[in-house]
């Protein structure tokens, strides 16, 4: 007690003077006191804790200590994380009932600025009927402007948090990554011809970050599927399974306004290879990339989209040496082998085309269904807009004309009556006076009866049949 | 008189240390792992545990709890590979490394190098195909047992995953032996099964976060323990270290080395003759005297005791022990099974990534050895 008085300062002697002199404390105190109870406080605290700690540890495992990974605990939880992984490519080889065999398929969906046309594309996705769980889904979505990985994002959980077992699929994953292009995706720069080489590199690109991303020992299939399809059969996975081919594509057109013409061939890069354009290839220099569809290279080559026939047998296959690339179903092991979507100048052609060329190469067979179509979305071009807004003008023109026409009818109505109506008037006038002149005559008769007040009350009757 | 009293007393010390002690004591106990979470965002650097078995091969992933159909789907993972790095200091980046070796015969000394290298093994993944013949499944039986032992260690100790590929496609020759293996006229066709096994190895394995892929044979025993972080100090798309063979050389009766792998080579005009002569299908080899190309190997560049970083542009490489930046073989650089540009395998990936603009280079004074049949 004395040595808190010490402390505190307030001792009679100075602080530094307790030295030699000073006999602490003055009596016997047996100081183990205080010591013991403070033992005996922090025993009972000690205790009191460890309880405290297993019991919130034990009911509350989210707050165990976290961190380290050696434990008592965490070896069940280590030997539950497993490491190694075998598997037979063999199985994997694709077939031509694979729905019944449970062969995976990996849907591909590289996306650049595309949040417009991913709802349309997720309604595409539900309606499909090969198994949901047995489809992979892998998105590459690179330099994006708008909010197409948020809405990607938002999709996908939707769609993964579906109650029904058979809509849920098997892998989502959404892979970023910006290549830093400076084309742009509007229709017009998209589809001119100077940006064609360059732009189907970088697509290139993209689709070959996405496949080796994604491509996983499961798969036996691998289906390439643009967003903006419009209209495609629900069946279309187990359509173009049935043929057994090893790289297929079904024919792609696209609605148009009537004022078009209601329909076009849209996907001109599947084609049969031409004497032309193997002789127009051999006159190009090493990086030249040869498009399809363009006047400047005339390679007559047979195009898969103007061989439709509406009323043709959708079975009907076409051997073909490039391929386009809005719905591309090929087997997993022509992208194993190597098969992939040439970013360079591979035999004259690059991307989708090159990839045709290179599966042809590897002795794989390639093969498209001129009859069976799927349709594109149709996006007004610059020159589309422009015709229609001179469309829209005419019909404004035209309407109003039609407008100051009848508001000029009305006029002339109102300003100049017509003799039909003076004939009316006439009519009516004329009627009135000679009902008038009746009248005058029927006059004394009712006075006559006037004394009689019943009949006057009983009404119009008798007045009714003088009348007639 | 004091004795007594001192034993009797505790010091509030010995409290301090008890509850430290009883701390260690709980996170011991009720520590859990710190991935417990399956990993939704993947940022590229985080190394995380998939939550089920469809995830990238080159992660380790979770056993589903039940096997009955009512496990949950998988969660949608999100990859930022604009953030995947591959730098000169892949260690400190904490860089992923894909390890591809396609197994025809299983060595041990082959295991027992790739054991001693020293990048943290957490950060490697390994992968495998071989063959489905009788020899492939003396090889399989052979690394499988080596891959239980080394993956029953705990986490840090082991490799983060391990896949093993059975080949597809048919093995053209039923011998590995070595004679057969490198006669001439078996050539095209043994390296075209060799380009479709080392594809189908690469694009099935190489996940999104993968920054490396060296390319290492199942031949190749010794190569020194910083192999990795070597190859990657220098910074290079794809970058080729210098395959030798160990001997017993008759003549000086001593242990001696002789060159083996002849496929990094530089370009020579003779061979673009030989080239520019001949058909669509056919393909250049070397170290064949029927075909001399005159092109200056790699192998030959080795200088006694030369500065061992020193390096050569190359034109074609081999694919004994070879690092790749994983972006490369993403642009779509393949091994081509068919002749590009007269060229097949290896040789042709070298040129395929010379089209998308990715140069080869070699470590002449860097050397690895190959087995010695």
């Amino acid at each position: 007690m004395y040595r808190h008085a010490y402390q505190n300062g307030n001792a009679a002697y100075p602080l530094g003077g307790s030295g030699t002199f000073s006999i602490q404390p003055h009596k016997f105190q047996p100081r183990s006191h205080p010591l013991k109870r403070r033992r005996q406080l922090m025993t009972r605290l000690g205790i009191v804790g460890t309880l405290f700690c297993i019991i919130v540890f034990f009911f509350f495992p989210n707050l165990r200590p976290g961190g380290t990974s050696f434990g008592l605990f965490s070896s069940p939880e280590d030997s539950q994380i497993e490491t190694v992984r075998y598997y037979d490519l063999s199985n994997v080889q694709g077939t031509a009932r694979g729905w019944e065999r449970e062969e995976r398929i990996l849907l591909c969906a590289p996306l650049r600025d595309a949040a417009p046309h991913l709802p349309m594309f997720f309604g595409h996705l539900k309606n499909l009927t090969y198994p949901h769980n047995l489809i992979d889904l892998a998105f590459l979505v690179g330099d994006s402007k708008d909010n197409t990985i948020t809405l990607l994002k938002e999709l996908l959980e939707d769609l993964r948090q579906n109650p029904d077992p058979k809509m849920q699929f098997g892998e989502m994953s959404i892979l970023e990554k910006d290549f830093g292009q400076k084309v742009n995706q509007d229709v017009e720069s998209r589809h001119g011809f100077a940006a064609q080489a360059g732009r189907r590199k970088s697509m290139a690109q993209a689709r070959n970050w996405l496949l080796s991303a994604a491509l996983r020992p499961t798969h036996s299939w691998v289906y390439w599927r643009d967003v903006d399809v419009e209209t495609a059969p629900f069946t279309i996975l187990e359509d173009l399974m049935r043929h057994n081919k090893d790289v297929i594509v079904p024919n792609v057109w696209r609605p148009l306004p009537d004022w078009l013409g209601g329909e076009q061939p849209y996907d001109l890069n599947s084609w049969q290879e031409s004497e032309t354009a193997l002789a127009l290839a051999d006159t190009l220099d090493e990086d030249a990339v040869i498009v399809e569809g363009y006047a400047e290279y005339a390679t007559w080559r047979p195009h898969l989209a103007y061989l439709r026939d509406p009323y043709g047998d959708p079975d009907m296959e076409m051997e073909i040496d490039g391929v386009g690339g809005v719905s591309i179903l090929a087997k997993a092991k022509v992208f194993r082998s190597g098969v992939h979507f040439p970013a360079f100048s591979f035999e004259k052609h690059a991307e989708t085309e090159g990839f045709g060329k290179m599966a042809k190469r590897m002795g794989f067979s390639v093969v498209g269904l001129p009859h069976y179509t799927i349709w594109h979305l149709y996006e007004p071009s610059v020159d589309d807009i422009r015709h229609m807004e001179e469309m829209e003008q005419e019909k404004k023109k035209k309407e109003e004309e039609e407008k100051a026409k009848k508001e000029r009818m009305d006029k002339i109505k109102d300003t100049f009556d017509t003799p039909s109506r003076q004939w009316e008037e006439d009519k009516s006038k004329l009627q009135n006076l000679a009902q008038d002149a009746k009248k005058v005559a029927d006059e004394p008769k009712k006075q006559v009866v006037q004394p009689d007040k019943i009949v006057e009350a009983r009404g119009e009757e008798p007045e009714a049949k003088v009348e007639k | 008189m004091p004795t007594p009293r001192s034993l009797r007393r505790t010091n509030p010390i010995t409290f301090v240390l008890g509850a430290i002690l009883l701390f260690g004591f709980y996170i011991f106990f009720f520590s859990s792992p710190s991935d417990d979470l399956p990993s939704t965002s993947t940022n590229g650097q985080q190394k995380k545990t998939a939550s089920n078995a469809l995830s990238p091969p080159s992660l380790p992933f979770r056993k589903p709890k039940s096997n009955n159909n009512n496990n949950p789907p998988p969660e949608v993972v999100h990859y930022y590979m604009s953030n995947l790095t591959t730098s000169r200091d892949p260690i400190a980046n904490q860089e992923t490394v894909l390890i591809l070796t396609p197994l025809a015969r299983f060595y041990q000394e082959y295991w027992d190098n790739l054991l001693s290298l020293n990048y943290p093994r957490s950060l490697i993944s390994l992968g495998f195909i071989i063959p489905k013949t009788k020899e492939g499944s003396q090889a399989y039986a052979l690394l499988q047992a080596q891959i239980t032992k080394t993956q029953s260690l705990p986490k840090g100790k082991r490799f983060a995953s391990v896949t093993i590929l059975r080949q597809d496609t048919e093995s053209p020759l039923q011998t590995q032996n070595e004679a057969e293996r490198h006669k001439i006229s078996n050539q095209k066709v043994r390296r075209a099964a060799m380009a479709k096994a080392r594809n189908s190895l690469l694009f099935t394995t190489m996940g999104p976060t993968t920054s490396w892929v060296l390319w290492l044979d199942a031949d190749i025993i010794e190569t020194p323990p910083t192999l990795i972080q070597d190859l990657a100090s220098h910074d290079k798309p794809i970058i080729a270290a210098n395959c030798f063979q160990r001997f017993h050389n008759p003549e000086t009766n001593s242990p001696d080395s002789r060159v083996y792998d002849l496929n990094n080579w530089v370009d020579s005009p003779t061979a673009k003759e030989l080239g520019a002569k001949m058909g669509k299908d056919d393909i250049l080899l070397e170290g064949y005297g029927e075909m001399p190309t005159y092109r200056s190997l790699m192998v030959w560049m080795k200088e006694d005791g030369g500065d061992p970083g020193k390096e050569v542009e190359l034109d074609g490489v081999g694919g004994t022990a070879l690092l790749v930046k994983a972006e490369v073989h993403r642009d779509g650089a393949m091994f081509p099974a068919f002749a590009f540009y007269h060229l097949i395998e290896t040789e042709g990936f070298a040129k395929m990534a010379r089209r998308l603009g990715w140069k080869s280079w070699g470590l002449p004074n860097y050397l690895v050895y190959h087995y010695n049949e």
